[in-house]
């Protein structure tokens, strides 16, 4: 500690404060951590990418080899490799898919500006450098997308499974043939006219514990996991009157007390209350409705009249889940326990409660063209693997919210990276400036695609690149790394796409991420307040 | 406590106290945690298999041979042993039975593929492998089972008597076998045969006597609630009553919570303490008037109610369980009713013969010869209550089985004699494979060979030897050798299929198809990321300052080095 008065930045801040400023301390620590994270992730690219298992600060247990979740779920502290989870995070919002691309991508370029920055280039020379050929490489993957992949008919199962192939395979490899279809089937159910407009959210996703993944079905409408309140377990063609607050005697909000003057009022009170319940759930079955949803608890004296008009009581306690079911039947969801007008009902091609591995499920069946909301009801035999077949869903979902905007797809398995690095490198060698390195070094990084799927396959990684090279010189473009044999192999043949926006996005944001993460050359930190510790969430303190 | 200027700062990627191990030596210990798990309760498998005890942290005492029981017992904390617990668990739900099975499956798919790994082949290669090995063995198990669709009702019973022995038969329970075989089919084509509702199965316990005494009710049975004065007086015993179901108090108390009597005039207050006798009255006579002679409610029935239904003739119980109750309706026809106003007949359930009869040291009632009965009781007797408990689960085992078997009619023959044949068949397969994968479906076949091995282990056979005359068995190349399976009985080998061990091919195929996923799970772990717990969000104030406290205590050591 320096003797004296503090001087500089000590003397600004309050004792406590954490300070590291030049390339030494604060780039070359910074391009540390986010190589240290992008390590971790790497393993996890791919085909044959290998699961982690992380163990939330809820001691919630996940199994998965998707990125996205992986950095959320470990709860990055650092605040360099932030910038990367958050780029990554982005990714996610953005497309949903290839967020490992970002991240691995964004690693490596690290990796090699920190040799450029060894070699005594500037940082900002990097950075243009790297924007120059991100830029590049960008409009070389334009170049790259497969000839007639632009127009895809959006309501063709055969070719959407085709596609959606791809985001699955890179998930759960050998499940691929079973989920696309299931994952195609689902998305053109509930795509409107108009295939800008798909909203993920329609297509639900119902783990049930027990079976096998080949169990799996699509249900057009919903699964509910829980069993109907009465005991009415299935009724068809009716019509469905939704119910936000719970169905029972309403009483006042605010409290209050009945006064009773007389033997008669007493006598008539609990009468009059049954007669005015009977008079509600009567005006209910009179309308022609048949199924009674409340998102409250029904009341027993309202169930005893449910019974008696022999009417499906359902309740749904998830607002969410009320919502959908809302969409899914066209209901409008009646504040206020009175007779529905014809216009607020709802129509329920078939409501029935089925055992499903162990457990009683409501499930709400709709022709195609009624209602929008289909559910995928995955099957698996741990909580782990169902969790994780969930994510590999969600991301193909996802791919086709990407395919309905922009269908455009590019050659998979490390071939429009190969394809970029070369043309970038050859771009490179065309620069006078210093930026030259920059770029020759950003199109070695685009190399890592390939070398981490041959290496998590177990093959030669630098043959493999070798050969790769090889073919591309020799004008095949589309030559992507064969993970059964290292060969180079053309994979759109056999159907194996990437989403042309999904990769746009990751080359983009993984350069962005990168270029802030150099451009920072001091860390301040501020000395952490005392207290209790702030909340996991919102009180990461950086 | 100022960090010192131009020291090494520390590069802290994750939160303090993060764990993290990753590569091949974190494969192997998630495998060596899993074979642990597995071995523990290899030993309850098949016929003789030994039963545990576990004595859990509340002192509890359960005796058990159900894997699925055990599993829960045990409280794993290890994240990767977790998965194993989870497919015992869901084969739980899905099938009922086959839970010690698909634990030692997918131990033994570990074991085997152990050796892989520490010599450096990529977990995605085998994988891979057991993922097709899965795909053949299921194929194979639907090739080799017999249906017994078309087949006469009397048959289709044999069959699922036969199905319900097999499983009854590695349980505590199997020296009556066949009594509990004959009572789990009968009680299950007591129920509806769309839904097959397992609830609507009730099984009461009552300690004493012997497990010869265990009888099956074909309707429900309850045991006798609690009474007051006046009980003693109504009839016990009716023959095709009339049967009201209630949800409500017969009781004098207030009507409402929120309401308050006010009086003008003295005078008035006898009117109101009228008018609230007058309310029960009021409730009671209705019921009496509806003509029922048994009044059942969930709520309680009080002494003047009970008194009023004695000088009726009407027997009546109050705090009646409510599954009882609603098997209550399901067997007679009544509907619950939750007031009294307007009654009719057609709310009213009847059955052939209501008594109240002694069952060891408890009262019963009794409702038998159910018109409409979807429904079934199963009344257990034995020696002590961890006995009875393992024998409630043993005849769920067995009730499940009987349930899948009528819903999915296909048969494997038991005793190992599949898996045989499923090991046979994937070595045949593995032959024609060039490559390493030839190295990991033998593996396959050599793990599914686990279960008749364990089979004579638990018999105390010697495994080796038994296993090779299985082996010459299911090598003959006619076929004839296919359902030959371990006799638990000589020590030898016997043709399970005519000796009637069957099981529902769904046990065998869920089993495979959950220990494989359960197994490829752990392999494709090739890192695991353990956060520090965060403070429970209900600890107390001081906990969550203390936690706080000891964090940053730590985060000061590791900045300062």
């Amino acid at each position: 500690m320096a003797m004296g008065m503090p001087y500089g930045l000590q003397a600004m801040l309050k004792e406590g404060h954490k300070h590291f400023s030049g390339v030494e301390e604060a780039v070359m620590k910074n391009i540390e951590a986010c190589k240290a994270l992008a390590q971790m992730t790497k393993t996890s690219l791919g085909p044959n990418g290998m699961n982690k298992m992380v163990i939330n600060h809820l001691e919630k247990l996940f199994v998965t080899s998707d990125a996205s979740t992986i950095v959320t779920e470990m709860d990055v502290y650092h605040p360099a490799a932030k910038l990367l989870v958050m780029a990554a995070k982005a990714q996610a919002g953005e497309v949903g898919d290839a967020t490992n691309l970002v991240l691995t991508l964004a690693g490596e370029l690290l990796g090699n500006a920190e040799v450029l920055l060894r070699d005594g280039l500037h940082t900002s020379e990097i950075a243009e450098g790297y924007q120059r050929a991100s830029d590049k490489a960008l409009s070389v993957l334009e170049s790259l997308v497969l000839p007639g992949t632009d127009t895809l008919d959006v309501k063709d199962k055969a070719a959407v499974a085709l596609r959606l192939r791809g985001a699955i395979s890179s998930k759960q490899l050998g499940y691929e043939d079973l989920l696309a279809p299931l994952i195609a089937e689902a998305c053109i159910d509930v795509v409107p006219s108009n295939p800008h407009n798909f909203n993920v959210d329609n297509v639900r996703i119902v783990k049930i514990m027990g079976g096998a993944l080949p169990d799996s079905q699509v249900v057009k409408g919903m699964v509910l996991k829980r069993d109907a309140e009465g005991s009415v377990k299935c009724v068809e063609n009716a019509k469905v009157v939704v119910y936000a607050q719970g169905v029972d005697t309403s009483g006042p909000e605010t409290k209050g007390t009945v006064l009773i003057k007389s033997a008669e009022e007493l006598e008539g009170y609990s009468r009059s209350e049954e007669e005015k319940l009977e008079q509600y759930v009567k005006a209910i079955a009179d309308s022609g409705a048949k199924v009674i949803v409340s998102g409250g608890a029904i009341g027993e004296m309202a169930m005893h009249f449910i019974e008696k008009y022999g009417l499906l009581a359902l309740r749904i306690p998830s607002k969410f889940d009320m919502r959908r079911f809302c969409r899914a039947t066209g209901a409008v969801a009646i504040v206020k326990l009175q007779a529905p007008q014809p216009d607020e009902l709802g129509f329920a091609k078939q409501i029935e409660v089925r055992e499903v591995g162990g457990a009683n499920c409501v499930v709400l069946q709709q022709d195609a063209s009624l209602g929008s909301v289909a559910t995928l009801v995955l099957r698996g035999s741990t909580e782990g693997f169902l969790d994780d077949v969930e994510r590999a869903v969600d991301d193909g979902i996802n791919a086709y919210k990407a395919l309905c905007r922009d269908a455009r797809c590019v050659p998979a398995g490390g071939a429009s990276e190969i394809e970029m690095a070369r043309q970038v490198a050859d771009f490179g060698k065309k620069q006078t400036g210093l930026d030259q390195y920059a770029i020759a070094r950003f199109a070695e990084a685009l190399e890592v695609v390939p070398r981490t799927i041959a290496e998590n396959s177990g093959l030669q990684a630098s043959e493999v690149l070798a050969r790769l090279y090889a073919a591309h010189a020799q004008g095949q473009v589309n030559a992507g790394v064969c993970i059964e044999s290292g060969a180079p192999k053309d994979l759109a043949a056999e159907g194996i796409m990437d989403v042309y926006a999904a990769k746009w996005w990751a080359v983009r944001l993984a350069t962005d991420a990168v270029v802030t993460v150099l451009k920072v050359d001091q860390i301040i930190m501020a000395k952490q307040a005392g207290g209790p510790k702030p909340r996991a969430g919102d009180g990461d303190d950086d | 406590m100022m960090p010192m200027m131009g020291m090494q700062p520390q590069i802290i990627l994750l939160k303090e106290g993060t764990d993290t191990s990753q590569g091949t030596p974190q494969l192997v210990s998630n495998i060596n945690a899993c074979m642990a798990l597995a071995d523990t309760v290899r030993t309850t498998l098949g016929p003789r298999g030994m039963d545990k005890l576990i004595h859990d942290d509340k002192g509890r005492v359960t005796i058990s041979n159900d894997g699925a029981t055990i599993m829960k017992l045990l409280d794993v904390v290890h994240p990767a042993a977790k998965t194993l617990v989870d497919v015992s668990l869901s084969q739980d739900a899905e099938v009922g039975d086959g839970t010690t099975t698909v634990v030692i499956l997918s131990g033994e798919f570990l074991r085997e593929a152990k050796p892989f790994v520490e010599e450096g082949v990529h977990p995605r290669s085998i994988i891979k492998s057991y993922r097709q090995a899965c795909n053949l063995a299921v194929s194979k198990v639907k090739e080799l089972s017999v249906s017994l669709e078309g087949k006469g009702d009397d048959e289709k019973r044999e069959l699922l008597l036969k199905c319900a022995a097999t499983s009854l038969n590695s349980k505590l329970v199997s020296g009556e076998r066949e009594f509990f075989a004959k009572m789990c089919v009968d009680a299950v084509s007591c129920l509806d045969a769309s839904t097959l509702d397992l609830k609507m199965i009730g099984m009461k316990k009552v300690i004493g006597g012997g497990l010869r005494d265990s009888f099956l009710v074909d309707g429900v049975a309850f045991k006798k609630t609690f009474s007051y004065a006046g009980f003693e007086q109504q009839p016990k015993s009716f023959n095709n009553p009339k049967i009201l179901l209630l949800n409500i108090e017969l009781e004098l108390k207030s009507e409402k919570e929120n309401a308050e009597i006010r009086l003008d005039d003295p005078a008035q207050y006898q009117s109101i303490v009228d008018a609230e006798w007058n309310i029960i009255y009021d409730k009671l006579a209705k019921c009496a008037d509806s003509g029922a002679q048994i009044v059942l409610s969930r709520l309680a029935i009080g002494d003047l109610g009970t008194q009023y239904f004695a000088d009726r003739g009407i027997f009546c119980a109050g705090r009646v369980p409510e599954d009882d109750l609603q098997r209550m309706a399901k067997a007679t026809g009544a509907r619950m009713q939750t007031t009294v106003n307007n009654l009719d007949k057609a709310v009213l359930g009847t059955c052939e013969r209501f008594e109240e009869r002694q069952v060891g040291g408890e009262r019963y009632n009794l409702f038998t010869g159910c018109t409409k009965a979807r429904t079934a009781t199963i009344v257990l007797r034995g020696g002590s209550e961890q006995f009875i408990d393992e024998a409630e689960r043993s005849l769920h085992d067995a009730i499940m089985i009987v349930r899948r078997a009528l819903k999915h009619a296909h048969v494997v023959a038991g005793g190992g004699a599949i898996d045989m044949e499923l090991s046979r068949a994937l070595r045949d397969h593995a032959r024609s494979i060039p490559g390493k994968a030839q190295l990991f479906i033998n593996a396959y076949a050599k793990a599914l060979e686990a279960i008749p091995r364990q089979l004579c282990d638990n018999a105390g056979f010697d495994a080796t030897d038994v296993l090779n005359k299985l082996r010459q068995k299911h090598a003959l190349a006619d076929g004839s050798g296919k359902y030959y399976g371990v006799d638990v009985n000589s020590g030898g080998v016997v043709n399970t299929f005519d000796a009637f061990v069957w099981e529902p091919a769904l046990v065998k195929l869920n089993a495979i198809q959950s220990a494989t996923e359960a197994a490829c799970l752990i392999l494709s772990v090739d890192e695991t990321v353990k956060n520090p717990r965060s403070e429970a969000p209900d600890a107390s104030p001081m906990g969550g300052r203390g936690g706080g406290m000891r964090g940053r205590g730590r985060g000061r050591g590791m900045m300062r080095r």
